[in-house]
């Protein structure tokens, strides 16, 4: 690590103030980004340790209308085994947070820092190589070099995979969160955290810099609503998932009558499919339907040289997701 | 151990076997050795579930590895590594990185002009106060290069073996014609490529060493398998400063791993006795993860090509072979092992060829050669089994002649449950289970070879030490990495002298104790045991002579018997024989004998192993879901360190078979996965129920029968988890790590998923 000064917030106003000078970063359990930093990929002249926050940051409180408000700090493990989050309804983020890595990392990990980690492609975290993303060459190495951990839709000039586990759960349940910026204060859906189209020069998240988000919050579900998530791995533990998908359902008179479907670990961004998710309303489930909606799924689809069984796995997995909530 | 038995030197018989397999053979006992063991021997300790002796202070942190050592004001080192894969060094200016903060000595490690051969070749070293100092002055290191074209796979060198899309190896066969009547006299014919990747070592504990000058005298701590032979090398690297290995001392109390990799000390530990010669200030260079998966050797990668015959009654009838290894820039070490066994009366021929590419050199690595060929082979062999209609294990049976696996054929099918376990229709789910899931068994053998060695030149030896007060010392300066030598050692002693495991110390790991031998080719144990008893044989004669004086009696009617010396009703309890003793320790010195003239029932050891898996059709991952290992290892001496090597070995088998591979970014040369994040090792959530069932087999070659241990329980499980995947899905996996693109490649291969 190159040497940085170390501040410990003593108030939110106060950590927004340090966040916004120029060569500073924010440190949740800063698992990745101690990481990128002693790779040298990152330099930070001075790190904004949240954590000092935690008593603030840390929580997850059930709102008045039944959903659901997270602290920023709020860790996997708790994640995992709050109660709050015992409902059917919230399958999908129970689940996300339970699979991720190992329980070492859970213990640490924070919800924000988990959508925000950057991609694990293996060009990008060296500092050996240059490529587009990292600001340091003219192409993305991964797209014509080793790739089969890489994207297989949604991308453009860059291959990267965005690696959360909690985003496509987050996004199957609507999810918004709050962030602070200087003394502003914003709400916004979750699905505006990452960009739009995920061009090679744009970061993996689209907040200002100094902003830091507060709290994510899972709104109050429709009645009878279940979610789940599910993933491909190549090994059980400490390891990022291959490809992964969580959605919702409510299911009413054996019916299909409302569904959300988004894919993670497949693009640069994780992958709301409402066009797949649509095929199931009104549908009864059905091991066909679930095919038909995999199919779907991924039928936008472009593999590289090297991943091209990850569309394959990709909807055993959609199809697996399926299945596990209206099971 | 009740009486002392006498030496008896010249030709002595020996009940030598397995249960079930005695007989008795004579063998030649040099003169001075301890009367041999045999399977008449009646043992306290030996062979008991006694624990691992350092298990405690590992667990607790407190054995202090070399990673651990420090002292005040210590510095640390670290070498800038070339980043061209292939090239000439053509300027290199230290001056810069000389100049930055707290920077205590900068020196080349390469000659301008000289090659450069692979992404990691070391280039030059710095010493500094802090490891981000270091890395801020290698960053003003300015090194120029002149590149030139590099190839980092095998299968693209000139000289490499060509393939086609599906992986099978295209040129045609060398004529031969007996081999072509053998193979057309044949009942069933098969012909079959296998790969395996490069496998990179990852030992817990990193390559490197720390190094202090005490005066003209450089006391090192090393993470290495070769106390002496490093000491030698580091001596020879600081010649200039008019060193000799007698000022040269060198520990290696606690080694985290080594597994082949650490027999030389590499740039590593010559570049830190140069820095803290440089700065007269101690300093530490451990590699960090990066580097060791880089630069300190690998499992060379592998291509297999096969063909073979079986005769109508399932004899292997021929057997042609030719195989290439993907080794590093020094094309060496990418030999493979095969199953000789099965090929007793085969028309043979095999041939092998390494090929060199720009990366790191191979270096062996836990059975080099044996898993990759063993895989390739006995996952040919199920092939044609199934091809020929035959119970592969059947085919097992009927083509290897040796008694010792024999036994363990019908034991582990027994235990393991073989028949019940095997998918009948491969391919197919079993009856009960879900149908997106695949289950299968399979199985695999192994051999290795060696009963260990006086020494060479010059014998191995160990010392035993009784104190006044009881104490016993068994010391040896060979290392223990980790497998559990001392615990052997300190169970022997024990043995020997009657006395509780707990009561004796066993050191290993100073050079200045007795020499040992390097930690390869699993010789360790086989090659200390016998002079570590006779050591032990050695100073209870000393104590019993002391306690016949004592008592008035002769001395050799001295007997020992539960705990206590004496005879004729008079008694000293060990602790009061040894109050006997004087201010100086009974130190008794005992050498390794060359192996005894003679039939030892097998010139080494025999495994078999079996495996059951579970694949999942939907994701192509594969499970393993319980594994049996049945294994000899001549005389168990430590039951639960041996299990603990067995299961390790498998554990590590299944991490090779499934996970583990070096991926390189062909363009740059530079090794993409170089740390445990995406290099994927087995977690303990992916390991299975695995038991180990240890035979003990009385060989006859020593005094204490003991055979090898590490290496044999790694040969079969990739292999035996091969056959198992091709039993579930009824298609071979052919290139290893069977990861879930091969086994999805497979499935649709097979069709109708
Ligand atoms: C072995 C291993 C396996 C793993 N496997 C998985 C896996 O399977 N799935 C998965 O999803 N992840 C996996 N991870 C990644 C892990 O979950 C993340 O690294 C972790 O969640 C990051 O959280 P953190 O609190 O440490 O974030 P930090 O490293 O502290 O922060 C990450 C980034 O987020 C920013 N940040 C953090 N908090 C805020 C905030 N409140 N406001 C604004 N910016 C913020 C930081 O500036 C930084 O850039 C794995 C990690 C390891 C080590």
């Amino acid at each position: 690590m190159k040497p940085f000064t170390y501040i410990l917030p003593r108030s939110l106003p106060e950590a927004a103030t340090a966040a916004a000078r120029k060569g500073a970063q924010l440190k949740a359990a800063g698992i990745d980004l101690i990481d990128r930093m002693k790779e040298r990929i990152e330099t930070p002249s001075e790190v904004v340790n949240l954590l000092s926050l935690k008593g603030e940051l840390s929580y997850i409180k059930s709102e008045r209308d039944s959903g659901l408000r997270i602290g920023a700090l709020t860790t996997l493990n708790d994640l995992e085994l709050d109660a709050a989050l015992g409902a059917a309804q919230f399958g999908a983020l129970r689940e996300a947070a339970g699979r991720t890595a190992t329980p070492l990392v859970r213990n640490r990990a924070t919800i924000v820092g988990n959508l925000l980690q950057v991609t694990r492609c293996w060009y990008l975290r060296s500092a050996a190589f240059g490529c587009l993303h990292g600001k340091k060459g003219p192409a993305c190495l991964a797209m014509t070099g080793e790739n089969r951990y890489h994207s297989v839709m949604g991308y453009f000039d860059c291959v990267r995979v965005h690696p959360s586990n909690l985003a496509p759960a987050l996004l199957a349940l609507d999810a918004e969160f709050t962030s602070q910026l200087g003394d502003r204060q914003s709400r916004r859906k979750l699905s505006e955290l990452f960009p739009k189209e995920a061009r090679a020069m744009l970061a993996e998240h689209t907040l200002l810099p100094g902003e830091i988000v507060t709290a994510i919050h899972v709104p109050a579900q429709p009645a009878n609503a279940r979610s789940a998530y599910r993933e491909s791995r190549e090994k059980l533990s400490f390891d990022w998932a291959t490809t992964a998908c969580a959605a919702r359902i409510v299911v009413e008179g054996g019916k299909i009558r409302t569904a959300t479907l988004v894919l993670g670990a497949v693009a640069p961004v994780p992958m709301p499919m409402p066009e797949a998710a649509k095929l199931l309303i009104g549908e009864a489930p059905s091991d066909e339907l679930f095919q038909k909606v995999a199919n779907a799924a991924y039928q936008s689809a472009v593999p590289l040289s090297q991943n091209v069984y990850k569309v394959q796995v990709g909807k055993a997995v959609v199809r697996e997701t399926l299945h596990a909530i209206t099971r | 151990m009740s009486n002392v038995e006498q030496p008896r030197p010249g030709e002595v018989e020996l009940k030598v076997g397995f249960p079930g397999h005695y007989e008795t053979r004579k063998f030649q006992v040099p003169e001075g050795d301890a009367p041999p063991w045999d399977a008449n021997t009646k043992f306290t300790v030996v062979g008991s579930d006694e624990p691992r002796v350092d298990g405690v202070m590992k667990a607790s942190g407190r054995a202090k590895y070399s990673y651990d050592v420090t002292f005040k004001g210590i510095l640390y080192g670290m070498i800038l590594r070339s980043p061209v894969a292939r090239g000439k060094l053509t300027g290199l200016e230290l001056d810069e990185a000389r100049s930055m903060p707290g920077v205590a000595a900068v020196l080349a490690l390469k000659e301008l002009g000289n090659k450069v051969r692979f992404v990691g070749d070391e280039i030059a070293a710095v010493a500094a106060p802090t490891l981000d100092q270091c890395r801020d002055a290698i960053e003003k290191i300015r090194a120029t290069y002149e590149s030139e074209a590099h190839n980092v796979d095998f299968l693209s060198a000139e000289d490499g073996p060509l393939v086609d899309d599906s992986g099978e190896y295209t040129e045609p066969w060398a004529e031969d014609s007996g081999m072509e009547k053998a193979l057309a006299e044949s009942k069933v014919q098969l012909t079959g490529t296998y790969r395996t990747e490069v496998q990179t070592h990852s030992s817990l504990e990193t390559h490197g060493a720390v190094a202090k000058w005490n005066g003209a005298d450089l006391e090192l701590w090393a993470s290495t398998q070769a106390t002496f032979g490093v000491r030698g090398e580091i001596a020879q690297a600081m010649q200039a400063a008019k060193v000799k290995c007698d000022s040269v001392t060198l520990h290696a109390e606690f080694v985290g791993g080594g597994f082949g990799s650490k027999f030389s000390g590499g740039a590593e530990t010559r570049a830190v006795a140069l820095l803290a010669h440089a700065t007269q200030t101690p300093v530490k260079l451990m590699l960090d993860r990066f580097e060791e998966h880089t630069c300190t050797g690998n499992r060379p990668a592998s291509l297999m090509h096969i063909r073979a015959g079986l005769s109508a009654d399932g004899i292997l009838t021929a057997w042609d072979w030719r195989s290439f290894g993907g080794c590093g820039h020094n094309g060496g070490g990418g030999g493979v092992a095969m199953p000789n066994h099965f090929l007793n009366t085969a028309k043979k021929r095999t041939t092998h060829k390494d090929i060199a590419t720009d990366t790191d050199p191979a270096r062996p690595m836990r059975a080099p050669g044996h898993p990759q060929g063993f895989f390739g082979a006995e996952l040919f062999l199920d092939e044609l089994a199934a091809k020929a209609g035959i119970d592969p294990l059947e085919l097992r049976r009927k083509n290897d002649q040796q008694p010792i696996r024999q036994a363990q054929y019908t034991l582990g099918s027994e235990t393991f449950g073989w028949q019940a376990g095997r998918n009948p229709k491969p391919g197919s789910p079993m009856p009960g289970d879900d149908a997106r899931y695949l289950r299968g068994v399979g199985m695999a053998t192994a051999r290795w070879g060696t009963l260990g060695s006086h020494g060479g030149r010059t014998p191995h030896a160990a010392l035993c030490r009784i104190h006044q007060d009881g104490g016993v010392e068994t010391r040896n300066g060979a290392q223990d990495i980790g497998v559990g030598n001392k615990t052997m050692m300190a169970i022997l002693t024990a043995e020997e002298l009657g006395i509780p495991v707990a009561n004796v110390k066993a050191v290993m790991g100073h050079t200045s104790d007795p020499s040992g031998p390097a930690s390869g080719g699993s010789t360790t144990t086989p090659s200390i045991a016998p002079a570590v008893r006779l050591a032990a044989y050695q100073a209870k004669l000393e104590l019993g002579k002391l306690a016949a004086k004592h008592l008035d009696i002769s001395e050799d009617k001295i007997t020992w018997a539960g705990g206590k010396i004496g005879a004729d009703g008079k008694w000293l309890t060990f602790a009061e024989a040894c109050k006997l003793i004087g201010p100086n320790p009974i130190e008794a010195r005992g050498q390794r004998f060359p192996n005894y003239k003679g039939e030892p029932i097998e010139n080494g050891v025999c495994g078999v192993q079996f495996a059951e898996v579970l694949v999942d059709t939907w994701t192509g991952l594969v499970k393993v879901t319980r594994m049996l290992a049945l294994q000899d290892c001549g005389v168990v001496i430590a039951k639960k360190t041996a299990e603990s090597q067995v299961l390790g070995a498998m554990i590590q088998g299944i991490s090779y078979a499934l996970y583990e591979q070096r991926l390189m970014d062909k363009r740059s040369g530079r090794m993409l996965n170089g740390d445990f994040l995406r290099y994927k090792v087995i977690g303990s959530i992916d390991m299975p129920p695995m038991q180990a069932i240890l035979q003990t087999v009385f060989n006859g070659h020593s005094n204490t029968s003991a055979a090898g241990l590490g290496e044999p329980p790694s040969v079969a499980a990739p292999a035996a988890i091969a056959n198992a995947v091709f039993n579930a899905i009824g298609v071979a996996v052919r290139h290893l790590p069977i990861t879930p693109d091969k086994v999805l490649r497979a499935l649709n291969q097979r069709g109708g998923n």
